[in-house]
């Protein structure tokens, strides 16, 4: 007889995600055996964009997620820079880069040690982690206090990455100084000397604890190779432009089906998108993101989530630092819950060392900002990486106004409910087949859950606007 | 643990005066310190960005050690959370509920309430197998409070998400609750605004709050009567260091916060040092549009 757990709030992750498993005994193991994963914040703010002035675009799409901002400041940017036909002079597509870099550390560090690690071992001897779950910690005293200092210390860490992006940035979160057609803030060698000295001690951090930390969990809870696969299809607009046209990036763009090391173009019109198990009226399941409105339909029968289910070519796909760091041929070890851990601290590295080359390219004196002009019609797209996956945002002027906004979040691949033929999201599927050893403390399930580092935040923030006054209500994740 | 509760009070001692604390305030928070574990506080997070929440883990003081990790560990109980506590599902909940029953807590609240669906469009938790709407929650937990602190304008006056045309009726919590609640405003708030409100709460010091329920001591002056650029050179376009933002639609001039003396993420930068006109984002209507200007020569139209 299957057990039924209800996992909410799953905890330790940013904005509302619920979670459903049944549990039974399989080959003599007790294991997941179905699971739902539900987004159980909806936040409309759809139809803010319509009629605002383009220039709001980069500060209210930051809004949607307050641990990766400047990903949607950057695709905002990246949007308008097209529409408005401006270029992006080097030192401010170099600003854009480190204020992005920064927050992509931040976000990682504070992923795995404050989001991740307590599913590891026990905290300090207080609230906010007390009461925890004890089932299934494997490291002995001395690891456990090594591993609880270093939290403190990633705490500090993550601040300070927060405010060495705010060297460029102006204030983190939330850095207004994105701008199409360049960066507002205009660099002096007294701000790349202290991002530099921020950057050297950010990167022994990395190097000398957060790695190794990886690599002590990966060596004693090395099951988890094999425990939380799903889909294995990776997807990744890529991100951070190396060159002016955006050309060359340090992480590519691409997609890898069933875990193939032969990486594939990327080609948005293969996406479509279901509304079966959504809040949504059913009259659009399986379109293509450009057609249709969604009508929201609370409660539903059947429906589980306020996320859409997005499907590349019908299958499930996941997006992330794995997606990431596979496209670009940086890890291919496998697919799995510690694979994703793995991937996201060496991308760390990756990242904060290409930094250190970027930073000393900056030219004090050279310019910014390309001025630019709105034009009346117009419409245009900005597609990056979040530090949890594919970011993109579609916009369109009119009028020399915001006439339509449309954003696809990373959570929304991997946090996606079932679609019309059943099958489940990226996330559900990881879960199937996961060992349960306690049904009343199912830390195992966390544990898949925050490999994916999912944003819910963003997931159910997203924007979708249509064009004139019929537009109902938005997509949640529209595609 | 590294992190002692002598270390709070001696970053207290450094920073008294940016804190407005006497010595004799010194003393009982020491005795406060010394005798309790702090004073249980449950933090909700409804329709928000978890914006607020990395804010304050960006507290820092320019002349001590001390961290946000100073005040989770020596300052408050923070028994509820949902981005940072350890335990998860009915678990979590139960800490919630039964505090809801006991009362005597500090309740933060990040994020407006979105009334619509009947308030189905956010779950707060699942509690004996009954979803509770996020709604209900802050009506319940607000009941038996002793304080109410919003942080952010999202549940201080309903933000982002309730801006027009507000699909989902985001509400902020006094007008949901009918309470009077300590609004700590921002987009993000400033982590020393919310950490100055806590202390006073342990101090157990009455403070003053502006009509739009701001502590009058942090938002009694605009950005603009501190502003180091005032009547400085107007600028006429982006990409120029220095000079007044005027001309780019800066809101210093209506908007009430100290951010030209706190500065930022450990006094690095702010958004006018950084060339950005101020949007804003203490304000209760934040985000009026247009946040920003064109500048000359671009060849459009700017709204006012």
């Amino acid at each position: 007889m299957a057990n039924k757990i209800v996992i909410d709030p799953v905890t330790r992750l940013e904005g509302h995600l619920k979670v459903e498993v049944s549990v039974d005994l399989k080959g003599g193991s007790q294991q997941v055996i179905d699971a739902k994963v539900s987004g159980t914040l909806y936040r409309g703010f759809e139809k803010l964009l319509v009629g605002r002035h383009p220039l709001d675009s980069q500060h209210v799409t930051q809004r949607i997620c307050g641990v990766c901002p400047v990903s949607h400041s950057l695709a905002a940017v990246m949007a308008l820079d097209k529409a408005f036909g401006v270029g992006v002079p080097d030192n401010a597509r170099i600003m854009r880069n480190l204020v992005l870099g920064s927050n992509y550390i931040q976000s990682h560090v504070l992923h795995f040690y404050h989001l991740t690690l307590p599913d590891f071992v026990k905290g300090p001897n207080m609230p906010p982690w007390q009461p925890s779950w004890a089932t299934d910690r494997r490291f002995d005293a001395g690891a456990t206090t090594t591993l609880v200092n270093n939290y403190l210390k990633a705490l500090d860490i993550r601040r300070k990455a927060h405010e060495m992006g705010a060297i460029f940035g102006g204030r983190m979160p939330h850095p207004p100084t994105y701008l199409p057609g360049g960066f507002t803030e205009v660099p002096s060698s007294a701000q790349i000397s202290k991002f530099k000295t921020y950057l050297s001690e950010i990167i022994n951090f990395i190097n000398t604890v957060y790695l190794p930390d990886i690599e002590k969990i990966a060596a004693l809870y090395s099951d988890y190779y094999q425990i939380g696969t799903g889909p294995k299809n990776l997807l990744a607009y890529g991100v951070f432009d190396l060159d002016a046209a955006g050309k060359t990036r340090l992480l590519k763009r691409g997609m890898a089906m069933n875990g193939s090391p032969s990486i594939q173009p990327v080609d948005v019109s293969y996406i479509s998108e279901h509304v079966k198990y959504s809040w949504y009226a059913d009259g659009t399941d399986g379109l293509n993101p450009d057609a249709g409105v969604t009508t929201a339909q609370y409660p539903k029968t059947g429906a589980y989530s306020w996320l859409k289910a997005p499907r590349y070519l019908g299958n499930a796909v996941e997006v992330g630092p794995l997606a990431r760091m596979w496209v670009n041929g940086d890890y291919r070890r496998g697919i799995s819950a510690l694979d994703r851990h793995r991937a996201r601290a060496y991308e760390t590295k990756k990242v904060a060392t290409a930094m250190q080359t970027w930073v000393n390219q900056i030219v004090v004196g050279k310019p910014v900002f390309n001025q630019f002009s709105i034009p009346p019609v117009a419409e245009a797209t900005g597609l990056t990486e979040a530090p949890r996956g594919a970011l993109g945002h579609w916009v369109e002027i009119n009028g020399g106004k915001l006439s339509r906004y449309q954003i696809i979040t990373p959570t929304c691949w991997n946090a996606s409910p079932r679609d019309k033929t059943g099958m489940l999201g990226p996330i559900e599927q990881a879960l199937i087949g996961t060992p349960v050893e306690n049904v009343n403390e199912p830390v195992e399930v966390m544990r898949v859950i925050h490999s994916f580092d999912p944003c819910l935040s963003c997931a159910v923030h997203v924007v979708s606007l249509n064009e004139g006054t019929q537009w109902v209500v938005s997509e949640s994740c529209p595609l | 643990m590294h992190i002692s509760r002598r270390d709070f009070l001696r970053y207290c001692g450094i920073s008294a005066a940016a804190l407005g604390l006497t010595g004799t305030d010194l003393m009982k928070l020491g005795e406060l310190l010394a005798s309790t574990s702090g004073p249980q506080v449950l933090w909700l997070v409804g329709s928000s960005c978890t914006g607020c929440s990395v804010s304050f883990l960006n507290y820092i003081s320019t002349t001590s050690p001390t961290s946000a990790a100073d005040i989770l560990v020596n300052k408050i109980n923070l028994t509820y959370h949902p981005s940072l506590m350890a335990t998860a599902g009915q678990d979590a909940a139960a800490i919630a509920e039964k505090a809801a029953v006991s009362g005597g807590y500090i309740l933060v609240v990040e994020g407006g309430v979105p009334t619509a669906f009947g308030g189905g469009a956010c779950i707060a938790w699942t509690y004996n197998g009954k979803d509770v709407t996020f709604q209900d929650a802050v009506k319940r937990l607000a009941s038996k409070a002793s304080k109410i602190i919003c942080i952010g304008n999202c549940s201080a006056y309903g933000g982002v998400p309730a801006a027009y045309p507000n699909e989902t009726g985001v509400k902020s919590v006094a007008a949901v609750t009918g309470k009077t609640t300590i609004n700590i405003a921002g987009c993000p708030p400033h982590p020393d605004w919310f950490v100055w409100a806590v202390v006073q709460l342990l101090l157990n010091k009455p403070f003053s709050l502006d009509s739009s329920g701001r502590p009058a001591a942090l938002f009694g002056k605009s950005v603009h009567d501190m502003c180091p650029r005032k009547g400085t050179d107007e600028r006429k376009n982006y990409g120029v260091e220095g000079g007044c933002l005027k001309e780019l639609g800066c809101r210093g001039p209506q908007t009430r916060a100290n951010c030209p003396a706190v500065k930022w993420n450990n006094k690095i930068s702010w958004c006018i040092d950084a060339n950005v006109p101020c949007i804003g984002c203490t304000s209760p209507d934040f985000p009026r549009t247009p946040l920003m200007k064109v500048g000359e020569g671009s060849g459009s139209e700017n709204d006012d």
